[in-house]
């Protein structure tokens, strides 16, 4: 855990939280960080929430409805409900022509990758991640004394994959998140291949995760998911989460796919009954409708371009982002951009060494909200030595 | 295949052999998997999980539409702080001394994973719920079991007592499950005291998820004594009284030292909104709803109770929603036949499955259809006890 992360954790969670030194391992922690120290805040006006790569709409109409249509069985165990686990397993299995033996279930991919790590790495087999990329499997991994191999990125901040390769060699686990949060760079298909051949080839024992948590935002073309390489190869399984565009962070759901025995592995560490009955519920129907994720996607990319322009007009820009998040070069030190917006109302992403002098991680809101916080931005980045020489006349 | 679920068996203790820990519904990893446990249409009366027969509390399922369906998008650990603090506040406690868990399974694998080691092992009664055990043995630790008093049922805690020594955790599931039986509060406190003194390294989870249905006199809850003892920690639940099983969320108290630990290995990122809403709801409702619920259940159960004592089949002191019954058969033979009709009851809990059966507590409605149920399966001749 960097010690950046720590003191802004301090800074901004409540007693109870830090008397706890409580690590956070889902993704979005920042939630929690970001809105317990609303005393920053401006007053009255509601905080616009950009720091935590949620989806602003939350879950369509037709999930909270099946949410509903669920409570009658909310008193039982999700083992007695009449969608049990097993039947968002079949739904998954059935939408990558799988079986359900190759589907495992989390409250949140989040739990997937802590037992990921604690089933495949140990002291003498190693982790190896980029840096910085999704946290919890590196957390994990200290936490367990497991020793961690971080790898950094090309010129685009896309995870440098020869040097993922390279750390590979005798390593337990090799977590790759792709799209990477919190850069926001995608691999194409084919090199994603390319790399699961050359590290199998390097270290045939070595377990890799392809994380796919921002999977349905991706626009670019060369990318597609690497479920197929799970499918078709021992040993590599992907991760995916209702969290992001399906919108339910709040509800806890995710799952990973890969070989029969790879999901033997990770699933003994499952902890039982963690996805509660209603979560089910609103997964298996929010699965169903792929026309409602599609148009999450358009709107996600629309909203993205407005503000990716909007920064470049100020001068400012960043990578190309394959997600609902931008991370922007803003030349200066996140911690003062981001005290600056927060005291003007939105919330944006936390430092992310060694980027935090440099970049900030802006998660993409609605439409509205982002041209408000465009404004905000403005006058934030406006306000230093920095301006651009546009923004001067 | 009977309804057991997955087992173990170890040969360790005092002086059991062949020890089987089972669960509060291991069910759940074959379920997850699809495997249907029964045959048949779907039983009429569900009697086998120990849950509210009533269903959720209607203030907790208005807060999941009202309060949680707008941050349903959202990361909810904001909310999950907010409700560490409420259930302080009940508990006349601070929130540093609450760590919340996706159900009370989560935080029972927590004290387990970060109580135990490979020489400190994990020591419950047997049977007692299954998860720390079922956590011990995934993390290989080493697992003790102790046998019930034979005259009650009631957990041995001479045997106990002898048995902590040296261990890492001491399961103290209090209520019993599956065997309904509680021990007073005084009792307890002689058992903690005597062992802090014993064993300076033992961790006591006092695992309280059946409290509001206890209605003996003198039983008591440990959190007063876990706030001030760093090696006692309580779990709850809002799975049972407040008809929330299926939402999943519990929670630990416990001296702030003992609460970061647990902390600091696993937090609360499982928990999802519409549980953290539910359980604000759940702890806003008045503490005579509580008392009446407790009066509900203690009715039904009464009834069945006596019914069953009153043909010579002898239940336990029970102080849960559900009970621990002699029907001087294999449970599964009693189980099969009342499930023909349509009543589903509990799996088999060695070492007592040629003998005991475990029925949870539904409506008196419910209990008054299912003795006719009983009646009829206890009219046939026992063909193997």
């Amino acid at each position: 855990m960097s010690l950046t992360r720590r003191r802004l954790f301090q800074r901004l969670s409540t007693p109870v939280q830090s008397a706890h030194g409580e690590w956070i391992s889902a993704r979005g922690r920042e939630a929690g960080m970001m809105e317990y120290g609303e005393q920053g805040m401006a007053q009255g006006a509601k905080p616009i929430r950009i720091a935590s790569n949620e989806n602003p709409l939350g879950p369509g109409q037709h999930v909270l409805d099946a949410i509903v249509g669920k409570f009658p069985e909310a008193h039982r165990y999700p083992f007695n409900a009449k969608q049990t686990e097993g039947a968002l397993i079949t739904d998954i299995a059935k939408r990558y022509s799988a079986k359900n033996e190759n589907v495992l279930l989390g409250p949140g991919s989040g739990e997937i990758l802590t037992h990921a790590v604690r089933a495949f790495t140990s002291p003498t087999k190693p982790l190896v991640t980029a840096w910085p990329s999704f946290e919890n499997p590196r957390d994990t991994a200290k936490k367990i004394g497991t020793p961690v191999r971080e790898v950094g990125f090309d010129g685009k901040l896309r995870i440098d994959i020869a040097k993922m390769v390279e750390a590979s060699k005798g390593a337990g686990l090799v977590f790759f998140c792709n799209p990477n949060n919190p850069t926001a760079t995608v691999h194409g298909h084919s090199a994603v291949a390319d790399m699961v051949k050359a590290i199998r080839a390097a270290s045939p024992d070595t377990m890799i995760l392809i994380d796919e948590a921002y999977h349905d935002y991706v626009t670019d073309p060369s990318y597609t998911s690497a479920i197929d390489i799970a499918l078709a190869t021992p040993n590599v399984f992907v991760t995916r989460t209702f969290s992001k565009a399906y919108g339910m962070a709040g509800l806890r759901a995710g799952y990973a796919i890969g070989h029969a025995p790879t999901v033997k592995a990770v699933q003994a560490f499952k902890m039982p009954y963690g996805l509660s009955t209603l979560t089910l519920g609103g997964t298996i129907v929010g699965l169903a409708d792929q026309a409602h994720i599609d148009a999450e996607q358009k709107r996600n990319t629309a909203v993205k371009a407005f503000t990716v322009k909007a920064f470049a007009d100020m001068g400012v820009t960043g990578t190309d982002s394959q997600a609902n998040f931008l991370f922007m070069d803003i030349k200066r030190p996140a911690a003062g951009f981001r005290d600056a917006c927060r005291a003007a109302g939105v919330q944006v992403g936390r430092d992310f060494p060694p980027f935090e002098k440099t970049h900030c991680r802006v998660s993409i809101g609605t439409m509205e909200e982002m041209k408000k916080a465009v404004d905000v931005f403005k006058k934030v980045l406006g306000s230093t030595t920095t301006t651009s020489s546009k923004d001067r006349q | 295949m009977s309804l057991s679920r997955r087992s173990f068996v170890q040969t360790v203790g005092v002086g059991t052999a062949g020890l089987w820990i089972t669960s509060r519904g291991r069910e759940g990893s074959l379920f997850a998997q699809g495997i249907q446990p029964v045959q048949g249409p779907a039983p009429s009366i569900i009697l086998s999980s120990n849950e509210n027969p009533l269903g959720t509390h209607k203030d907790v399922l208005a807060a999941i539409r009202t309060s949680a369906f707008p941050e349903a998008g959202r990361y909810p650990f904001a909310t999950a702080a907010e409700v560490t603090a409420l259930v302080a506040k009940k508990h006349g406690v601070k929130p540093e001394n609450v760590l919340l868990g996706c159900g009370s399974t989560q935080l029972l694998r927590t004290c387990t994973h970060v109580f135990t080691t490979k020489t400190a092992g994990l020591v419950a009664a047997i049977p007692a719920y299954e998860e720390c055990a079922d956590y011990a043995r995934l993390m290989g630790h080493p697992i003790t079991g102790v046998k019930l008093r034979p005259s009650d049922l009631k957990m041995d805690l001479d045997a106990l007592q002898q048995a902590s020594k040296g261990a890492g955790l001491v399961f103290y599931c209090n209520p019993n499950n599956p065997v309904a039986t509680a021990i007073s509060g005084s009792d307890t406190r002689t058992y903690l005291s005597t062992l802090m003194k014993a064993s300076p390294s033992t961790t006591v989870l006092v695992d309280e998820a059946y409290f509001e249905y206890g209605t003996m006199p003198g039983y008591e809850t440990m959190i007063p004594l876990a706030v001030d003892n760093p090696r006692v920690v309580v779990a709850r639940t809002f799975s049972k009284c407040f008809g929330m099983a299926g939402i999943r969320i519990g929670f630990a108290i416990g001296h702030k030292d003992t609460i970061a630990k647990m902390a600091a290995w696993d937090g609360v990122g499982d928990i999802n909104v519409m549980a953290l809403e539910g359980a604000k709801a759940a702890l806003a409702v008045p503490d005579a709803w509580v008392t009446a619920e407790q009066k509900r259940n203690e009715a039904a159960r009464s009834f069945t109770q006596k019914w069953f004592a009153d043909r010579g089949y002898t239940p336990t002191d029970s102080q849960t929603n559900f009970m621990f019954i002699n029907v001087k058969r294999p449970a599964r033979e009693f189980r099969d036949a009342c499930l023909k009709e349509g009543v589903l009851i509990g799996r088999d809990f060695p070492p007592y499955e040629k003998t005991h059966v475990r029925i949870s507590v539904g409506s008196m409605e419910e209990m008054q259809k299912a003795v006719q149920v009983f009646e009829h399966a206890l009219s046939q001749p026992a063909k193997a006890a």
